[in-house]
């Protein structure tokens, strides 16, 4: 067997284990908040987290990756096949090393930003500075300021809304059921908007804004109306007075199986973009700006994140029940509804937002519109320096990879 | 491993709160079996119940350390960090003034508390006690409040305020009547000074109580 071969196989631990850490780091992202506000019991959020997961990654994850993502480093470097195959090894590692230390100090930071900096230490040891693309380095920097802030004032308006037009009002629970065709509309219309616009399905279907608009204001109409009917036959049908929150609730399992897969869409490229690269390295010898990914490689990232939730989501159960007890479904409908709504946005702007930014954002902006019995802002600005070394720690500790692999191989 | 995310959430202040109200409720029942007891003259688990106020007042004061130390700076509330200490505290204050008076009337045993006076300070304890009872369902609506903001739910909690208010003056209204009853019908001096602090003691149990109805209105204030 070639050397080539060990380095496949090395990749595929690798890969899977990136692909595990991003499901262990990012399993709370689409779950934590339904699971907090008792939409979901854990092993009903993990389960269903974790099929979703295969699937967006499976089917709706793309079969075409680009070799670097997000486009930060010149594709020149990767002209010599033997530093590319060297290069993808290291930065993969470097990730899932970055990824699980923040995982193991419990700071949600973005995967997405972690393989952007491994691809960047690498592309520096490589071709040097020159290949950097700092305009779109810049657009990463943005993000972390502009992710949190959109989704925190979103957030903070919609539970406001919330606030406003049903819990204060004298009968909330027929006020929520009577607007409740115009939550399910909104969610649906921003679903299916960043259905379109941010999954790499909807970008096959490569459908006009316009058009994508149209469509998503008639499918969030129809669904808000049929929604609303369907809740009010549901809650009717029960005997017992049914309260404000269950019907959040409702609203709540949806968006967050939206998050799951979505994520699982998404994030699968991060693990098994750099070994799409060494397997098509390894096969053909060459590797262009984009590869085609089998479909068994995206299955078997898929796997590995829904592993990394089942493993992770044990320990959910334990910390939940003394963590998060205080967030119900209205609070956790905004920061789902938050967090979608910026990831949708802030891909069209073409920033490289993570989620896990925007959810942190989410659960801010309920917490200045005193929705929260207790929320530690403080630990926010430790997490927002980890997002900020993501990109340069992940950077140099790939560059070190780099080195020590150049000498083994 | 710990979840990354799930640090943003610390545990809520309000549960150790109503931990702390049911505290100052056994400490209040306590108290008034204490009174009974003390005033049937053949009394011998008087220094039972001393020991028991005792206890609850530290297992109270270990609640409220608890909740003092776990809100870390740059914490989010509904309400005002400094509004909830303070409400904290007079809520604590209560124990103080329950421990202070079964103190004081075990420095001076025998006689106690005379016959002529002796359905006066039941009452006077009975009233004393009335709202912290109140104040125990105050905590668990305004929690409710505090999660559903609805208008109906802070009329349900300023209600109860506006109830503890009136039992504190109901509570003003005999401490008074104790006080001149206790000057015109007792002769002993030690024994006046010591009704009357007494008398004093008991009713500030319910000034506190009607202080946390004050600051709980100032947490719901729109």
């Amino acid at each position: 067997m070639s050397p080539e071969y060990y380095v496949l196989i090395t990749g595929y631990i690798f890969g899977f284990y990136m692909a595990w850490n991003i499901g262990a780091n990012d399993v709370a992202n689409s779950m934590a908040s339904a699971v907090g506000a008792k939409a979901l019991t854990i092993r009903q959020a993990v389960f269903i987290a974790g099929i979703l997961n295969i699937v967006g990654a499976t089917f709706i994850g793309s079969h075409v990756t680009n070799t670097i993502r997000k486009g930060i480093v010149s594709t020149s470097i990767l002209t010599d096949p033997h530093l590319a195959l060297i290069g993808a090894l290291s930065a993969l590692l470097a990730a899932a090393l970055w990824v699980s230390f923040a995982t193991w100090k419990s700071l949600p930071v973005s995967t997405t930003h972690s393989i952007v900096g491994a691809m960047i230490g690498f592309g520096i040891m490589a071709g040097g500075f020159s290949v950097i693309n700092w305009g779109k380095l810049a657009a990463v920097v943005i993000s972390w300021v502009v992710s949190p802030l959109i989704s925190m004032i979103i957030s903070y308006i919609m539970f406001k809304c919330i606030v406003r037009f049903i819990l204060a009002r004298r009968d909330p629970y027929s006020r929520a059921i009577n607007l409740s065709k115009y939550f399910i509309g909104i969610t649906v219309f921003i679903i299916i908007l960043s259905f379109l616009f941010k999954t790499p399905l909807g970008k096959r279907l490569a459908m006009e804004t316009h058009e994508a608009l149209i469509l998503a204001v008639i499918i969030a109409t129809g669904l808000g109306l049929l929604g609303k009917l369907a809740i009010k036959k549901f809650f009717s049908s029960k005997k017992r007075k049914a309260d404000t929150e269950e019907i959040f609730k409702v609203i709540q399992i949806g968006t967050s199986c939206y998050v799951a897969l979505a994520q699982g869409a998404n994030d699968v490229a991060n693990a098994i973009g750099p070994l799409a690269v060494i397997y098509f390295l390894v096969k053909t010898g060459s590797v262009g700006a984009t590869v085609p990914v089998p479909i068994f490689l995206l299955l078997f990232g898929g796997v590995g994140i829904s592993l990394g939730i089942g493993m992770a989501g044990h320990r959910v159960m334990k910390t939940l029940g003394t963590k998060i007890t205080t967030l119900n479904n209205t609070r956790g409908f905004s920061v789902d509804f938050a967090a979608a709504t910026t990831v949708m946005i802030a891909s069209k702007l073409g920033l490289p937002v993570s989620t896990t930014h925007a959810a942190v954002g989410g659960v801010l902006g309920v917490g200045f519109a005193r929705g929260m019995e207790a929320v530690n802002f403080k630990i926010i600005f430790q997490i927002i320096v980890y997002w900020i070394l993501t990109v340069p720690a992940a950077a140099f500790t790939s560059m070190i990879i780099f080195l020590i692999l150049k000498h083994v191989i | 491993m710990r979840i990354p995310f799930l640090s943003i959430f610390i545990a809520s202040p309000f549960e150790g709160l109503q931990e702390h109200a049911e505290k100052v409720k056994e400490c209040a029942w306590t108290f008034q079996q204490a009174i009974e007891c003390h005033i049937e003259k053949k009394c011998e688990s008087f220094t039972k119940f001393v020991k028991e106020i005792s206890m609850l007042e530290s297992e109270a004061d270990a609640i409220k350390r608890r909740i003092r130390g776990h809100l870390p700076k740059g914490t989010m509330l509904p309400v005002d960090k400094f509004q909830l200490f303070r409400y904290l505290r007079e809520q604590d204050s209560i124990l103080d003034a329950v421990e202070d008076a079964v103190d004081w009337i075990s420095y001076r045993p025998e006689p106690g508390i005379p016959a002529e006076v002796a359905e006066d300070f039941i009452l006077l304890a009975d009233q004393a006690v009335a709202p912290i009872e109140e104040l125990n369902i105050m905590v668990t609506e305004a929690r409710n409040y505090f999660t559903s903001f609805s208008k109906k739910q802070r009329m349900i909690v300023k209600e109860i305020i506006h109830n503890i208010r009136q039992m504190e003056h109901d509570a003003d209204t005999t401490e008074d009547m104790v006080k001149q009853k206790v000057f015109t019908s007792i002769t002993d001096p030690i024994m006046v000074f010591h009704l009357i602090r007494l008398s004093e003691t008991i009713g500030s149990i319910a000034d506190h109580a009607e202080n946390a109805g004050d600051m709980m209105r100032a947490m719901i204030a729109e």
